[in-house]
């Protein structure tokens, strides 16, 4: 198969351009456990931090006790009161926490049943008075345990992660399956220009930009500063820059230049409808950025948006996938595409996640 | 020329050898053997002219010769598969060593006789660990595959058959370079004491001495012959009913276990944990990472009895708890037993997801259980920290039930070691663990006991996974 591209535009694309961003104005009164996105560099998780800090083994122990007693007061109430954290995974994440914090988590300091004797002492990645800190502010005011340590774990990876930006979800990773399936022997798709709108994290640009040929490319945009800021620091992390850009913008308005160009579309764009953000679970409703949630009305606004999107950017041939909010989104918007985009996609499918919900719409642009 | 002249210039020729340097230690040994084994032939046969002609040659020739000469022995001796008994220059054999009865004096008592009914009797065991007898039938029957000129047309059999052949023959080469090695020893002695030469005697004393020790270590290796014994391998614990009382002794036995690995330097993981609604476990899986974890494991599997006062009964009364152990080898990849898993044949599902998922839910609990469809085997995990990884773990674990399936499927030596859970029966008790009225732990099967049960609770099981693997293995005398 011959590859098409412009070269020109092509290249243009994949030339990073960082835009400018908002400055701050405002005092930074930076603080390693503040809850608030102040800083214009993305914030340094917790793991990767200098272990500068240490304290003995029996004085963690006790942190450890204090911690996994305010887990299991948790009982599940929480998971009563609005679908949250009950206190056996409060209690996974503590040991994780620590895993994130000890210089040598893997050393037999710790397991999963507790602590091995001594008087050791142990470095830390943050003060002892920190880790009280941010378990009280994970427990008590119900702040995300990927924002207390700054990551989430998606796929192989481990994505850095902070206020203002979502939290990768488990289901997403799927679309990287999905792709993964879709270029194998395709080497039109493989080697091609790929976009992931609302990137977020940038886990779907970096995941597909993993899977993709040597050729492969990825553009991905977010309209959040925030969001384009963290994904840039990943792509950086995983030196995948050279393949991928980030770019802000508002859905394909950054990529204009690539009309017609794009072997494959990703996107996993805001889909509950406002009405329901409110009485999501407190990790959510609380903490994540409104503008990564809220899809409208109904939550279709942006989906259809990008629906109306694929049939222009794609080029003949070309793969998309999108995530929705379940059956009902994915019913509606198949059946959009096959009467309002009549004969402009083919080979349409709904495909499930791993809880069995209806989850992705996905399809080629005919040849 | 005189058999004493021979024997001396025989120990110049292998001392002269030393001073070349050769990438293989065991050489010298090796060559030792070889010229030795000569010896008695062609002292018979031929005369001292064709024995000195070869071993001189062996010395003087290229680093090449000597490559070749080190097979020389294994040819010999083992190529026709045929048994053939070795013995010292008089006669002597292992068995006849082992009938005179000597008496068995302390390593530091300078006594051949002692020292080799030592050696004698550790080959005795050694070989009945190994099933010798077996062995050697299955070493004929391999030996005569190898030779079908349509061997190779299937050579994913070939390899396997190839394999298996060669694994043997190394078993059966290292026993005979024992044998040969206490023979020479016994020989040498010997022949000092007709020369009167004090310092011979004693040096052959000495080497004697140390592969006394040498091989009595190899007892303790030759427990851990089976096909799998090399592999990593899951530990799975269950407990019994009884409710909170149980499922906290289960999760004391996965403690125990997880101490014993890490002592023993293996990298544990948990990779499964269903935890009880109050304390304890109701059923776990960790990952053992290591040589001879199964080996070691496979002797913990049944069902271990706890009898103290629970600290769950307000009533302090005694109580009796169960829990069951399975332990699960990990195959290497190369492994002729793996289970083919068609990926159309899995369902892969998230566990524990309530509602709508997606954007409404944040989590960091993404469990996900593998279902092979076909066998109805599943897997799961929750520990890792992503989906995909707990995937990933979660198949490794399923690949792994689904292999010890096939294993127990080919009747292989190891099937009573590798039930499942759900084929480990209750009544299958192993171990007795008592911490009141009285502190003992007791192994059913062998009646080896201990009365400091924190110790092994603690970790500290090398003596009850000893005691149980001699004793499996050593009961049978039909196998040597
Ligand atoms: C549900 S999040 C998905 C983030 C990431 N792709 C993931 O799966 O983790 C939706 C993302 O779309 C971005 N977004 C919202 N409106 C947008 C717009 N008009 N143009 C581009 N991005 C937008 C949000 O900032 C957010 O990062």
């Amino acid at each position: 198969m011959k590859l098409s591209f412009a070269p020109s535009s092509f290249a243009s694309i994949i030339t990073p351009i960082f835009t400018q961003s908002k400055i701050h104005t405002r005092p930074i009164s930076y603080s390693s456990i503040s809850t608030r996105p102040t800083s214009l560099k993305p914030k340094t998780p917790l793991f990767l931090r200098p272990p500068t800090y240490s304290t003995t083994v029996s004085e963690l122990q006790k942190w450890h006790n204090w911690a996994q007693t305010l887990a299991s007061s948790v009982g599940s109430t929480f998971l009563e009161s609005d679908n949250g954290p009950t206190s056996e995974n409060l209690k996974r994440e503590v040991v994780w926490l620590l895993e994130d914090v000890l210089e040598n988590p893997k050393s037999n300091l710790i397991d999963n049943c507790g602590f091995n004797d001594g008087g050791d002492f142990v470095k830390l990645r943050v003060e002892l008075g920190d880790l009280y800190v941010l378990w009280k502010q994970r427990v008590e005011e119900r702040r995300p345990f990927q924002y207390v340590v700054g990551c989430e774990h998606w796929r192989d990876l481990v994505l850095s992660v902070e206020e203002g930006v979502l939290i990768p979800r488990p289901e997403t990773e799927k679309i990287v399956d999905l792709v993964s399936d879709i270029i194998e022997g395709n080497e039109m798709l493989k080697e091609g220009l790929w976009a992931d709108l609302g990137t977020g994290s940038g886990a779907l640009a970096i995941g597909i930009g993993r899977v993709l040929g040597s050729n492969g490319r990825v553009i991905a945009s977010d309209l959040s500063d925030i969001a384009v800021r963290v994904a840039s620091f990943n792509v950086q992390r995983y030196n995948l820059q050279d393949k991928i850009v980030i770019r802000q913008g508002s859905w394909f308005e950054p990529l204009k230049e690539a009309e017609g160009e794009l072997a494959g579309l990703v996107s996993n764009p805001p889909y509950i409808p406002s009405g329901h953000i409110s009485g999501l679970q407190a990790e959510v409703a609380k903490y994540e950025p409104r503008l990564a949630l809220d899809g409208g009305e109904d939550g279709m606004g942006d989906l259809l948006q990008l629906c109306t999107g694929a049939a222009s950017m794609l080029r003949p041939g070309g793969y998309f996938a999108f995530e929705t909010n379940g059956e009902d989104q994915c019913k509606f918007l198949l059946n959009h595409m096959e009467t309002k985009t009549k004969g402009v996609f083919y080979d349409l499918k709904i495909v499930s996640d791993f809880a069995g919900i209806q989850r992705f719409v996905t399809g080629f642009k005919v040849k | 020329m005189s058999y004493l002249i021979l024997k001396r210039s025989f120990r110049r020729l292998i001392s002269s050898s030393s001073s070349i340097h050769f990438q293989n230690p065991s050489f010298k040994s090796q060559c030792h053997h070889f010229c030795s084994s000569h010896l008695k032939n062609t002292i018979q046969a031929s005369g001292y002219h064709s024995f000195w002609k070869r071993c001189r040659g062996s010395v003087l020739f290229s680093a090449n010769y000597l490559k070749i000469s080190s097979f020389g022995p294994s040819e010999r001796f083992f190529g026709s598969g045929a048994a053939v008994e070795l013995s010292s220059s008089d006669g002597l054999t292992v068995e006849g060593i082992i009938a005179k009865q000597w008496p068995i004096v302390e390593e530091s008592v300078s006594d051949w006789k002692s020292h080799a009914s030592s050696i004698a009797q550790s080959i005795h065991l050694i070989k009945k660990r190994l099933k010798w007898k077996k062995l050697e039938v299955r070493l004929a029957i391999l030996s005569s595959q190898l030779e079908k000129p349509d061997l190779w047309d299937d050579p994913i059999h070939a390899g396997k058959i190839n394999r298996e052949h060669g694994s043997l023959v190394n078993k059966v080469k290292a026993i005979k370079v024992y044998e040969q090695e206490l023979f020479e020893h016994i020989d040498m002695i010997k022949l000092a004491r007709e020369e009167n030469d004090p310092n011979m005697e004693s040096e052959s004393m000495k080497a004697l001495a140390s592969m006394r020790k040498s091989i009595k270590e190899k007892e303790l290796e030759a427990l851990l012959a089976g096909e799998h014994d090399s592999c990593s391998c899951f530990i799975e614990v269950q407990a019994g009913a009884g409710g909170t009382e149980s499922m906290d002794w289960a999760s004391m036995v996965m403690q125990m276990y997880k101490m014993w690995a890490q002592h023993r330097g293996y990298r544990v993981t948990v990779v499964d944990v269903m935890p009880g609604e109050m304390a304890g476990i109701k059923r776990a899986t960790i990952k053992v990472d290591g040589e001879y974890a199964f080996g070691y494991a496979k002797a913990e599997v049944g069902v271990h009895r706890l009898v103290r006062i629970s600290p769950f009964d307000s009533g302090k009364r005694r109580h009796t708890s169960f829990a069951a152990v399975a332990v699960i080898p990990i195959l290497d990849d190369g492994a002729t037993t793996h289970f083919q898993i068609n990926e159309s044949d899995l369902r892969v599902e998230r566990m524990r997801a309530g509602g709508a998922g997606g954007q409404h839910v944040n989590t960091t609990e993404s469990a996900v259980r593998i279902t092979h469809i076909p066998t109805g085997i599943s897997a799961s995990c929750q520990n890792e920290r992503s989906q995909h990884q707990n995937k990933a773990s979660a198949m490794s674990v399923l690949q792994s039930r689904l292999d010890q399936l096939e294993i127990v499927r080919h009747a292989q030596a190891n099937a009573q070691h590798t039930q499942s859970l759900n084929d480990i029966s209750w009544g299958n008790q192993i171990r007795s663990y008592v911490l009141h009225p009285y502190r003992m732990v007791k192994d059913l099967r062998t009646n080896y006991e201990v009365s400091d049960p924190d110790s092994v609770l603690e970790g500290d099981l090398d003596a009850f996974i000893f005691s149980f693997l001699s004793a499996s293995m050593d009961k049978d005398e039909d196998d040597l």
